[in-house]
């Protein structure tokens, strides 16, 4: 059986968090991407802005946050995220 | 911390049932455009704007009524945005692309009512979509039996204006329309408080022609062989726009527009060299009915334009800005919007002009025509379109479709053979 890819969201109180640390990874080159957080990883948070990373650039995105003490909620890896043949609208 | 739970509970929101959207958006963004490589860094503002769809907004509005603001739902790009803008109201979209909003309408609509309408009263009734909550007024149009009957439900909840929308385009029905506008202006300054200058309508003119260009811009982009952006995302942005703010729309557009250009000097194409280009006809795709631009990308094909309400026909055509009296400038508004061709009217050859015409601009190798289901205005027309298409050479595949999951297999199957035929030409 194919094992799902597993990449990591990194979840903000709010969307200016969001930015903040997506414009500062963009900065030092560090593979990341906007995307509303899955609703199962959200808790009691109502933001939608999440960064999604791929497992290689987790770590350097850890070192960056901790260098700049950028502001995040939490960081957690979820498997089978995107698909683009699944063909499961809204 | 944006509370936008608390938002939503004081808009009087179904919290259980829109925490259900909630659970399917984020995947269904992330099958159809995180997927994607290459994208545009300028498409960060869309992802970050579908990612709090519900909350960055809505939130904006609520702060503007609280500064006496008045906010205007619509239902069609017929609605003159200027009117409001100049009587310092706010226009906004209006939830109805998803088949989540479907089963709440048609708990009072008929089953064969088209999903978009169904989807809109479902969004209303069901109180799941806060930009239902937060309109003061809807302003709706003559422009589809279904939206006129559906209308009168949603007028007992709110105050709703329609506008009788002509059936035919001869030179009186030009001045039917100005004298529409002019009603509608009326009602405007009555239910904001604020009059119409010649001065205030002259600067909306402006700002809403500015935003007309700045979309304009990402779509010329789109004609290069070069093709520097998605179908999808470009469908994206074009959502989005009927929702923002018209100045900050313009400025992100602008933005875009400018990266596109550039990647297209650089030579940067999100397809490999080759690539099915496609234009797609139709219905509206309101946000988030993103299903057939996916199954075409992810076929094989690339779409390069929309001749639709969510495409070509919101923006094409600038309304005169050299008119100084206010019954100049409302002449000079119908004129404009009369210039949209919507399958409401009757004959609408200029319809199968813009779509030969836009074949052409963008360098289609095909067109798929495609309506939404009990449709019966833009079904009847794939007769015409679809002749004239191919009386000109073009391929032309016709669908029907609608909001559920369930017919995407044969969609994928018959988009798939029309992009290999292409292939094979």
């Amino acid at each position: 059986m194919k094992s799902e890819v597993v990449r990591y969201y990194i979840l903000f109180r709010n969307y200016e968090h969001g930015m903040a640390l997506h414009e500062l990874l963009d900065a030092h080159s560090i593979e990341n991407r906007i995307a509303p957080a899955p609703r199962a990883i959200q808790g009691e948070l109502s933001c939608g802005v999440s960064l999604v990373l791929p497992e290689s650039a987790i770590d350097a995105a850890r070192a960056c946050i901790a260098e700049h003490q950028a502001e995040y909620y939490d960081i957690v890896p979820l498997a089978g995220q995107m698909v683009s043949k699944r063909d499961k609208y809204c | 911390m944006s509370d936008y739970v608390k938002m939503w509970k004081d808009l009087g929101m179904d919290l259980e049932a829109h925490d259900n959207l909630c659970q399917v958006l984020p995947t269904a963004v992330g099958d159809v455009f995180l997927t994607q490589e290459n994208r545009p860094k300028a498409m960060d503002f869309w992802d970050m704007v579908i990612s709090e769809v519900h909350g960055i907004r809505p939130a904006e509005l609520i702060e503007a009524q609280k500064e006496g603001r008045k906010v205007f739902g619509t239902f069609c790009v017929y609605v003159p945005d200027e009117v409001v803008v100049a009587a310092n109201g706010i226009v906004t979209g209006l939830c109805g692309g998803s088949q989540f909003w479907v089963p709440d309408g048609e708990a009072v609509l008929p089953k064969n009512t088209c999903p978009l309408v169904k989807a809109s009263v479902g969004a209303r009734l069901g109180k799941t979509c806060p930009f239902f909550r937060i309109a003061d007024m809807y302003v709706g149009e003559t422009t589809c039996d279904g939206k006129k009957k559906a209308y009168e439900i949603l007028g007992e909840d709110v105050p709703m204006y329609v506008m009788d929308v002509p059936q035919m385009k001869c030179e009186k029905d030009i001045l039917k329309w100005k004298e529409e506008i002019k009603e509608f202006a009326a009602k405007v300054e009555e239910f904001t408080g604020n009059k119409i200058t010649p001065e205030k309508l002259a600067d909306a003119i402006k700002l809403i022609n500015e935003k007309r260009k700045a979309m304009q811009r990402v779509y010329d982009a789109r004609k290069s062989k070069c093709l520097p952006i998605s179908g999808r995302d470009a469908l994206l942005m074009t959502q989005i726009s009927f929702f923002d703010d018209p100045a900050r729309c313009a400025q992100m557009c602008n933005k875009l527009a400018d990266e596109l250009e550039q990647r297209i000097k650089d030579g940067v194409s999100v397809v490999p060299e080759g690539t099915k280009r496609i234009l797609v006809t139709g219905t509206p795709l309101a946000v988030p009915n993103w299903k057939l631009h996916n199954i075409i990308e992810t076929s094989g094909a690339a779409v390069v334009c929309e001749e639709m309400c969510t495409g070509t026909r919101y923006f094409e055509n600038l309304v005169d800005e050299s008119k100084t009296t206010l019954d100049e400038q409302y002449m000079a508004l119908s004129e404009r919007y009369m210039k949209t061709n919507c399958a409401c009217f009757t004959p609408n050859t200029g319809r199968i002009d813009d779509i030969l015409r836009l074949a052409k601009e963008y360098q289609v190798d095909g067109v798929i025509d495609c309506s939404l289901k009990f449709c019966c205005l833009y079904d009847t027309e794939k007769y015409s379109v679809s002749r004239a298409l191919k009386e000109a050479g073009i391929p032309v595949l016709s669908l029907e479709t609608d909001y559920e999951d369930s017919d995407a297999e044969q969609l994928r199957t018959r988009i798939g053979a029309f992009v290999e035929m292409l292939n094979e030409k």
